[in-house]
Parts: structure tokens; C-alpha cells; sequence
């Protein structure tokens, strides 16, 4: 939902880095996205290449990883991805915080993050 | 002993190398929820996120819970809203003290004005503190706030498919309230359906069927708040 103001953050704090090392280009941004946030990466990406014009960063790689959510049940010590339940009346698939083994309740671990794992820059 | 510094090592031309990051950006705001969470258990105040959509009923229902709660607790409320102070004002006419926080063109609260807001109550002479979101069902999941308990209203008057379009802020939530139930028939909607759904998502969210105008249904919200 907030790709743009997110997008923006991602592209001050990489310049801000690459002005510490004195780099001349930001070759890639490697961002790690996971799949229970609320960002579209179409957006992102959409919202990156608008963002980058004109500064040390234009041209560069956006490597988007995306990490699945993951969940752990503290009944059984399941530890994996949630289970999506369709609904019986509308067919309509969605997540749920039932445990996929053993049916108890998952607390949500992973699936949540947005971090810029790392960059490439040009000296 | 002389010391020989040995030259500086820098990257040539066109080098290229990596730096690792792991830069998280949802950082800065975990940290000022975690740290209001720290500052309201200091002080002994339980905090309750109220969140749901436009219309749904969040400020009726406070308003209910504090005419209901008032006796047995010092309460204070936060009301966000884009602009106005139209709803602060409503809470504010049941005798407690209510910190409007007008977001301008932010869609939800973030820790960061929760944290400005807490500095304009006195702590020291408060138990419960209800914080009405902006209405919303998608960001309020994504920003902790730092409450000790997330609530989650929608109303009959949306339709039957709110709680299975916006699944994650019903696994965020310890309570779900289906408000404006003397409408249902009106509607054609099935709260019972509405309760399913919610139960599905999250088995350990505890759901109450409301009338927040009448009342009706909101001491079974207390109970779900465990207040």
C-alpha cells in the first residue's frame, strides 16, 4: 500500500550509503520483501525507476527476493508456510492462522520483512 | 618505535563491490511501538488499539465502552483521524480526556504520533487508553502502535465479504466486533457468516456482535478485552 513512500526511504538510505563509500554508480539493490507485508512489487519496481532518474542509482538493478511467510505452532512446533483455507460458500482462498499439522494456532515468524539486504556499487 | 602507516586502500576506478545491508525498514517504527508499549506498562496503563473500517462504528463503540468502563477505570482516549476533530469531541463529551491526533494525509496512525500523543497525558493518573485508528483496514496491520490489545470493527453495512477481503488485519486482531447487527436483516447479510469467517482466519480472535448505538452486544466487548 505504501510503495512509493517505502520506495522513497529505499532509494535515500542507498544513496546515503553509496556517498559514504564515494561511489561514482549503484550498480544493483538487492531488497528482500516478504509476502505478508502490504507492498505490491509491481509498484515498487514502478516506483523505483521513477525514483532513481537523475541520481547515481538510474540504470541500476532492483533485485527483489521475495520470502514466503512463515508460521510456528506452539502446539505441535510446526514451522512453514501458513495454510490458505478456501471459503465454503464463496470458493475464495485465504490465510489463516491454523496450524497446516496439527490444527492449533500459528504465531506469524517471517513473511513480514522489508530490508535491503545488500548493494553493488561502482567505485 | 616508529610506526609505518601503510597506504590508504581505496577501490580503483570502476571497482566494483558489494556491502551488505540488512537494512530494515520497518524498523524505526517497531522500535517507537516497542518503547510506547514500555512507557505504558511502566505506568500501569492498558492500551487497546481500535481499528475497522470507515463508518464501521469505532468511535460509537468507545464512546459505549467508556460510558460502560468509566466507573471502574481512569480512561483517556487518542482519536486519529486525516483531519477535523469532529469524533475526538464526541469520546470528549463523556467526561474523559481525548488527544486528537490529525494525521494530514497519512491513512493510518504510526508510532511516532502515538508516541507525541502520549506526552500530552498524564500517565500517572490513567488505566485504559483506547487509541482510535484512522479507518482502514489494510495499513493499521502494518504499524504496532504499541498497545497491549488490537480490535477490529467492521459493520453489516459493508457487505458480507470484509472479513475475507482483508484477512491479515483479522490475524492481527485479539477481537473482532460486528457492529450495527439491527441492520443485518436490512442488509441481507449473515453475521453468523461474518463470525465464521473471522473464526477461519484466526481461532484465537474473540468475536461480539454489536449494536454500538443501542449498546447492545458491547458488554460481551468488554469481556473479549478481558476489561
Amino acid at each position: 500500500m505504501h510503495e512509493f513512500s517505502m520506495t522513497t526511504q529505499i532509494v535515500n538510505y542507498v544513496l546515503e550509503e553509496a556517498k559514504k563509500h564515494n561511489a561514482k554508480r549503484v550498480d544493483m539493490v538487492h531488497l528482500i520483501i516478504g509476502k505478508l507485508t502490504f507492498l505490491g512489487l509491481e509498484q515498487v519496481k514502478f516506483a523505483y525507476e521513477m525514483l532513481v532518474k537523475n541520481t547515481i542509482m538510474e540504470g541500476s538493478k532492483l533485485h527483489i527476493e521475495e520470502k514466503d511467510g512463515v508460521v510456528r505452532c506452539s502446539n505441535c512446533g510446526y514451522e512453514g508456510d501458513l495454510k490458505y483455507e478456501d471459503d465454503p460458500v464463496y470458493h475464495v482462498s485465504s490465510p489463516t492462522l491454523n496450524c497446516p499439522k496439527c490444527g492449533g494456532t500459528v504465531n506469524i515468524m517471517g513473511g513480514k520483512e522489508c530490508t535491503i539486504k545488500s548493494i553493488r556499487l561502482v567505485a | 618505535m616508529v610506526t609505518q602507516m601503510k597506504e590508504i586502500v581505496k577501490a580503483e576506478e570502476g571497482e566494483v563491490f558489494d556491502i551488505e545491508l540488512e537494512a530494515d525498514l520497518l524498523k524505526a517504527n517497531k522500535k517507537l511501538a516497542k518503547e510506547n508499549k514500555e512507557l505504558l506498562r511502566k505506568h500501569g496503563v492498558a492500551a487497546i488499539d481500535i481499528m475497522g473500517s470507515i463508518g464501521a462504528g469505532k468511535t460509537s463503540l468507545i464512546e459505549k465502552l467508556v460510558q460502560l468502563l468509566k466507573g471502574k477505570y481512569r480512561i483517556a482516549a487518542f482519536k486519529g483521524d486525516l483531519t477535523t476533530t469532529i469524533d475526538a469531541e464526541l469520546i470528549a463529551r463523556h467526561g474523559v480526556e481525548v488527544v486528537p491526533i490529525n494525521t494530514g494525509k497519512e491513512c493510518h496512525l504510526d508510532a511516532n504520533l502515538v508516541r507525541k500523543a502520549l506526552q500530552k497525558i498524564d500517565l500517572n493518573n490513567l488505566d485504559l487508553l483506547f487509541i482510535e485508528n484512522v479507518g482502514n483496514l489494510i495499513c493499521p496491520a502494518e504499524f504496532p502502535l504499541g498497545s497491549e490489545k488490537r480490535a477490529v470493527v467492521i459493520s453489516v453495512t459493508e457487505g458480507p465479504y470484509m472479513v475475507m477481503k482483508h484477512p491479515f488485519i483479522f490475524m492481527d486482531a485479539d477481537v473482532a466486533v460486528i457492529n450495527k447487527v439491527d441492520l443485518a436483516q436490512a442488509m441481507k447479510v449473515n453475521v453468523k457468516k461474518l463470525e465464521t469467517d473471522v473464526e477461519r482466519i484466526n481461532p484465537n480472535a474473540k468475536v461480539a456482535v454489536t449494536n454500538c448505538r443501542s449498546g447492545e452486544g458491547v458488554d460481551k466487548v468488554v469481556e473479549a478485552l478481558d476489561l
